[in-house]
């Protein structure tokens, strides 16, 4: 059963492998400038030396801990991300289309053109072809994500810490194994529609709205995976939190000493030689994810997504054995 | 004589509408069946349910003794070619044969190679290259290879033309006649299958109308020829299945059960097709053998 699945599905596996390659192609020769700017920026170190400090909250100039302000300014001269950051936004469909292509014909196509009736016929159980199917493309959508996924995490990585931070919306999503979690989810979703669906653009078209929308269902629970953490910290302040710490700020608000809103979605900083328009009582309130929850989140976000897919396709292979004919 | 294959009470149903229903039958094995009936008679769903592809509603079904849903075993000794003969348009008849090979545990692969060379089909080109006829063949092929007790073709030769109908149709014979293989075969046109079977199931309105073997149904049924007479009762005569009537005469199909000594009547023997056309014109007549019948061919 391998081998019929290996070869009715080798070429769709092997178009993968071609966009991969062609993705690193682009990639890899745009990437390799920004990683070289962001180590001659001396960025690169500064953020390495700054990462250990797990309860770093404020930035101190005068007690000389690092800031990396400047080699992030020295990184910016020499690097333009916005560009960087628009293909981004493109590459983020890529999981989607590995289930659309991948997933969605799996079962759709052979009982579309009546296939199915041929090799259910054979002696082999409905449950060991769907499985053994569903194991062959979902290795290579699992190798292929894997490329993927290391690829755009590398070329976007300074780009991000340098302007956005890696924890905000649609950079969480490019990097680290969530976009693995999205391609077996895509993948097992446009298997599962296949079942339901039996044509492979109806499959598809389910797919394709399935996908964003769980999508964006559990990118709006992300925020409270964890309960966010909350800081004050004073307007007159020579310390502030430290914009290149990569964290999630899910609110940020300025309050007088009276409690009343000053700055609605803001924070103000200044120093307190030159604060004239503010009083001692006035601070800022941080509603926040840490930067050492990245990685935690993006284990929370892929086994959501694993699981989902694992459940799609038990779903699929009921289906199979129990309702197409 | 044993039983190929055996349906009691078996019903299928798509939503509130019965595809089949109530069908009882019985194939002997070793039989060439014919399926016949109109287009959604239930000819595709009753093959579907004998291969397992279908579980059913109501009553049971046994393939060769067994219950054919989820019975991977049981494929290894059925063959099956389903409508419009599917196979993997991109596949080359030679992977299709090795596909057979790595599915089935029993797949003559040899045999089917040489098969398939003996009717001319290239091996090394994607089947979805050929005519219709030789993918039948390769369809046919398949199912031969894993050399079946039972062999169930659906529509065969529908998308044939006259020639490739009447070349299929030897072949497969040709391939079952030594080994005693039973095959069910259905076309919704008799005339497909009358020369090669001698064992007739009609379907219509998915019910049984017709079941027997053709010798026993063509013996028992007479066009008698006498004098315009509306409702005739004859001794001898079971069920008046057709009637038809100029200004002097009648003629009738009838279903006998003791030979016809009415000297009013000539009596003639009827042809198969012109049997089944006349069950076909009524619905409500059926030639079902009952339940002491079925004891007597067990």
């Amino acid at each position: 059963m391998t081998w019929l699945a290996w070869r009715q599905h080798r070429r769709q596996l092997l178009f993968g492998l071609i966009g991969l390659a062609l993705l690193a192609a682009v990639l890899v020769p745009t990437g390799l400038p920004v990683h070289r700017a962001f180590g001659d920026s001396g960025l690169a170190r500064c953020l390495d030396a700054m990462s250990p400090i797990a309860d770093y909250r404020l930035s101190d100039p005068a007690t000389g801990l690092p800031d990396c302000h400047e080699p992030a300014e020295r990184f910016s001269a020499e690097h333009d991300g916005s560009g960087y950051l628009a293909v981004g936004l493109l590459l983020i469909f890529l999981p989607l289309l590995v289930g659309l292509f991948f997933g969605a014909p799996l079962v759709a196509r052979e009982v579309e053109h009546g296939t199915h009736r041929l090799v259910w016929t054979q002696g082999i159980t409905r449950r060991r072809w769907v499985m053994t199917k569903v194991g062959v493309v979902g290795a290579g959508a699992l190798a292929i994500a894997t490329g993927y996924a290391v690829l755009v995490t590398w070329w976007l990585y300074p780009t991000l810490v340098a302007n956005a931070g890696r924890f905000e919306y649609l950079a969480f999503d490019l990097q680290g194994f969530a976009p693995v979690g999205y391609t077996l989810f895509a993948v097992a979703l446009g298997v599962f529609a296949g079942t339901v669906w039996r044509k492979v653009l109806s499959a598809m078209a389910i797919t394709l709205f399935g996908f964003v929308g769980v999508r964006l269902a559990v990118a709006l629970a992300r925020p409270h995976f964890l309960p966010p953490l909350e800081r004050r910290y004073p307007v007159m302040s020579e310390t502030f939190p430290n914009p290149m710490l990569s964290e999630w700020i899910l609110d940020r608000n300025a309050y007088d000493s009276a409690g009343r809103v000053i700055a609605p979605g803001g924070d103000i900083h200044c120093e307190l030689s030159q604060c004239t328009d503010h009083s001692l009582g006035d601070y800022n309130v941080h509603l926040y994810q840490p930067a050492d929850r990245f990685w935690p989140f993006q284990s929370i976000e892929t086994g959501l997504f694993v699981a989902l897919a694992i459940g799609l396709v038990a779903l699929a292979v009921h289906r199979v054995r129990r309702r197409i004919s | 004589m044993s039983t190929a294959l055996e349906a009691n009470g078996l019903g299928k149903r798509y939503g509130r509408t019965w595809a089949l229903r109530d069908c009882s039958l019985r194939v002997p094995a070793g039989r060439i069946a014919a399926l016949v009936g109109p287009n959604g008679a239930g000819k595709t769903t009753l093959l579907h349910l004998a291969v397992g592809l279908l579980r059913p509603d109501a009553g049971a079904i046994r393939v060769l003794g067994e219950v054919p849903a989820a019975n991977p075993a049981l494929l290894d000794d059925v063959g099956f070619v389903a409508q419009d003969t599917p196979l993997y348009p991109d596949f080359t008849a030679n992977e299709l044969v090795k596909m057979c090979g790595k599915l089935n545990r029993r797949c003559d692969v040899p045999f089917a190679r040489e098969r398939l060379g003996h009717v001319g089909i290239p091996l090394d080109r994607p089947v979805g290259t050929l005519s219709g006829g030789q993918r039948a063949q390769v369809a046919l092929t398949l199912a031969l290879a894993k050399r079946p007790r039972l062999l169930l073709l659906d529509e065969p030769v529908a998308g044939l033309d006259p020639l490739a109908r009447r070349e299929f149709l030897q072949a497969l014979m040709g391939s079952v006649a030594d080994e005693g293989t039973t095959v069910l075969l259905s076309s919704h046109l008799l005339g497909d299958l009358e020369r090669v079977c001698d064992f007739l199931i009609l379907l219509q309105s998915a019910r049984v109308q017709v079941l027997g073997a053709v010798d026993d149904l063509i013996a028992e049924h007479r066009v008698l020829v006498g004098p315009r007479q509306e409702n005739p009762r004859l001794a001898g005569v079971a069920t008046v299945v057709r009637e038809s009537h100029t200004d002097k005469q009648s003629t009738l199909l009838v279903r006998t059960d003791q030979p016809i000594r009415d000297p009013m009547w000539t009596v003639h023997s009827v042809v198969l097709e012109d049997l089944v056309l006349a069950y076909l014109a009524d619905p409500s007549a059926a030639a079902l053998p009952g339940p002491g019948r079925l004891e007597v061919t067990t």
